[in-house]
């Protein structure tokens, strides 16, 4: 028994994404979660269930609760309500958790979603400005080891030097990615493209990380709506049906610092995969376009060897030049400028992106899409999630 | 260049915590002593501490003094400041200990970033950081 086919996203929403979104986190999650709402056509004391964000460590909180957003959508009362914890890792645990529900009568409508203002709000995601009280972080902090762009880089170096990854090879990630943003109205980079030697002028952050290797850094909210297949022949939009999702740890997981195993790599996406591929019986090769998580550009090519896309080593070299990763490439990726360029809102834009590609209403959207696959953050415990049309 | 703290904001320093199984790790290194915890009865070390061995479930478990010896597995090198008690650039390093198994993130007390390579032999010193704490840094072995 899985899960496939049994439940559905029917809304997506968010707000518009900004250096300065000049409101609360509460007040950007309410405006995410009307905007599903409208887009499912569904009144919004409909929703009866909520997954949220939890913790990954005191610097990755989602601090807009269930109760906040029940409270202002006017929800007399949520029968059903869940953390997915462990920041980025979580975006596809949540339509998990919420297919699970629906699925099994717990709740009719859920809505999944994330809320932030890294940008201009008191806690800076790219900066130590709280002081995680987790005593793992004593291994790290109190050696100036302190940014998730220093964590990752640090996997990031080894993997280059196993593997032969080049700093172009990253560069092209970066590249499409802004490619696609470029089109993409709703992105902080819309027109505004980038070339190699851009990247290459970045400013230098955590050798081996430039500026334009790192995730965009702003305010803004996603929220989605999952239900079942027969509730939403009722509803506004063309379901997204949910496939397959898994949740992994892996063996000897930390939070983004999992530096004490054999391989520094990205083992959590391995196991997440590995579930994933065993769950619905598909391989790689059904999935017609990716979203894959971009906090950073290495964690492109990496994905693509831990899930199966190619064997480890030529990960890096099927992003040179750009042209497999690209809409009309072999493996087109990140269709909306991923977290690199459209905006970061832990994972979830690239589902709400997810779900335009299977409607078929994405601005860079790709012909003849059946499956879509998404992923979760890395260097956490991790979750994946495959859309397709249902049939 | 190395790690050269700017002791004007020393105030933020973030002084370790420990979960009591811990304890005995950031103990001796107050006492300027690298040590690991080992188990005592299949010998595994287990770097960070544990309550119990993973390998073999015993609960007996002790420190055992480090050779202080290792090779660089990884570095960053921080060229942007995110934290204004460490000047850049400095050097974070990953360090394969002697120790099978045990891993242990640092900074070089010496040298270059340019010099680091894989696989280069590094030694522990200890660095004063305030009244309290010395760290162990890392320095190329001569």
């Amino acid at each position: 028994m899985t899960i496939k086919n049994k439940a559905c996203i029917v809304g997506i929403g968010s707000t518009e994404f900004s250096r300065v979104s000049g409101r609360s986190e509460i007040h950007m999650a309410v405006d995410a979660a009307m905007a599903a709402c409208h887009d499912a056509g569904l009144k919004p004391e409909q929703i009866d269930g909520a997954v949220k964000f939890g913790t990954a460590g005191q610097n990755c909180t989602e601090f807009t609760t269930e109760t906040d957003v029940a409270r202002c959508l006017g929800i007399r009362n949520l029968r059903y309500f869940v953390e997915a914890p462990w920041g980025g890792g979580a975006c596809c645990a949540t339509v998990l958790h919420a297919a699970l529900a629906v699925a099994n009568g717990m709740a009719d409508y859920v809505l999944c979603f994330r809320s932030l203002k890294p940008a201009s709000g008191t806690v800076r995601y790219g900066r130590p400005t709280r002081v995680p009280i987790d005593a793992h972080w004593s291994y790290t902090m109190p050696f100036g080891f302190a940014s998730p762009t220093s964590w990752v880089a640090m996997i990031t170096r080894r993997w280059m030097h196993e593997t032969g990854a080049t700093n172009d090879q990253l560069g092209w990630v970066a590249i499409v990615c802004r490619e696609n943003a470029v089109r993409n109205p709703r992105a902080i980079f819309y027109g505004r493209p980038m070339t190699m030697e851009d990247y290459y002028r970045s400013p230098m952050l955590c050798d081996p990380f430039r500026m334009n290797d790192t995730c965009l850094e702003n305010d803004g909210a996603v929220a989605l709506i999952v239900t079942t297949p027969e509730r939403a022949k009722h509803l506004r939009q063309k379901p997204a049906y949910i496939i397959g999702a898994s949740e992994a740890t892996a063996w000897d997981s930390y939070c983004m610092t999992s530096y004490y195993r054999d391989y520094i790599g990205i083992q959590e996406m391995e196991e997440a995969g590995k579930e994933l591929w065993k769950q619905t019986g598909l391989t790689p090769k059904n999935m017609d376009v990716v979203q894959f998580y971009d906090a950073f550009t290495s964690l492109v090519p990496m994905q693509m060897e831990a899930l199966g896309f190619v064997k480890v080593g030529e990960g890096g070299p099927f992003c040179e030049g750009g042209d497999r990763i690209r809409p009309t490439g072999e493996l087109p990726i990140n269709t909306s400028g991923g977290m690199l360029s459209e905006a970061y809102i832990h994972g979830m834009n690239m589902i709400a992106e997810g779900v335009r590609q299977i409607r078929g209403t994405a601005i860079t959207q790709i012909k003849n899409v059946e499956h879509v696959l998404v992923t979760g953050g890395l260097g956490v415990p991790t979750s994946t999630l495959i859309l397709g049309q249902g049939r | 260049m190395a790690l050269a703290l700017n002791k004007r904001y020393l105030q933020y320093f973030y002084e370790p915590v420990a979960e009591s199984f811990e304890d005995g790790f950031w103990q001796a290194i107050k006492q300027k002593r690298l040590v690991f915890q080992r188990c005592k009865n299949c010998k595994e070390f287990l770097h960070p501490p544990r309550p119990m061995c993973y390998k073999c479930h015993s609960y007996d478990l002790e420190w055992v003094e480090s050779t202080g010896k290792g090779k660089i597995y990884s570095w960053v090198v921080f060229t942007r400041e995110v934290h204004p008690l460490y000047r850049v650039p400095f050097e974070v390093v990953l360090v394969d200990m002697e120790e099978k198994g045990v891993r242990f993130i640092s900074n070089m007390a010496e040298g270059k970033p340019e010099d680091l390579h894989f696989g280069m032999p590094v030694e522990v010193v200890f660095m004063p950081i305030n009244d309290e704490w010395s760290l162990p840094w890392f320095r190329p072995v001569k």
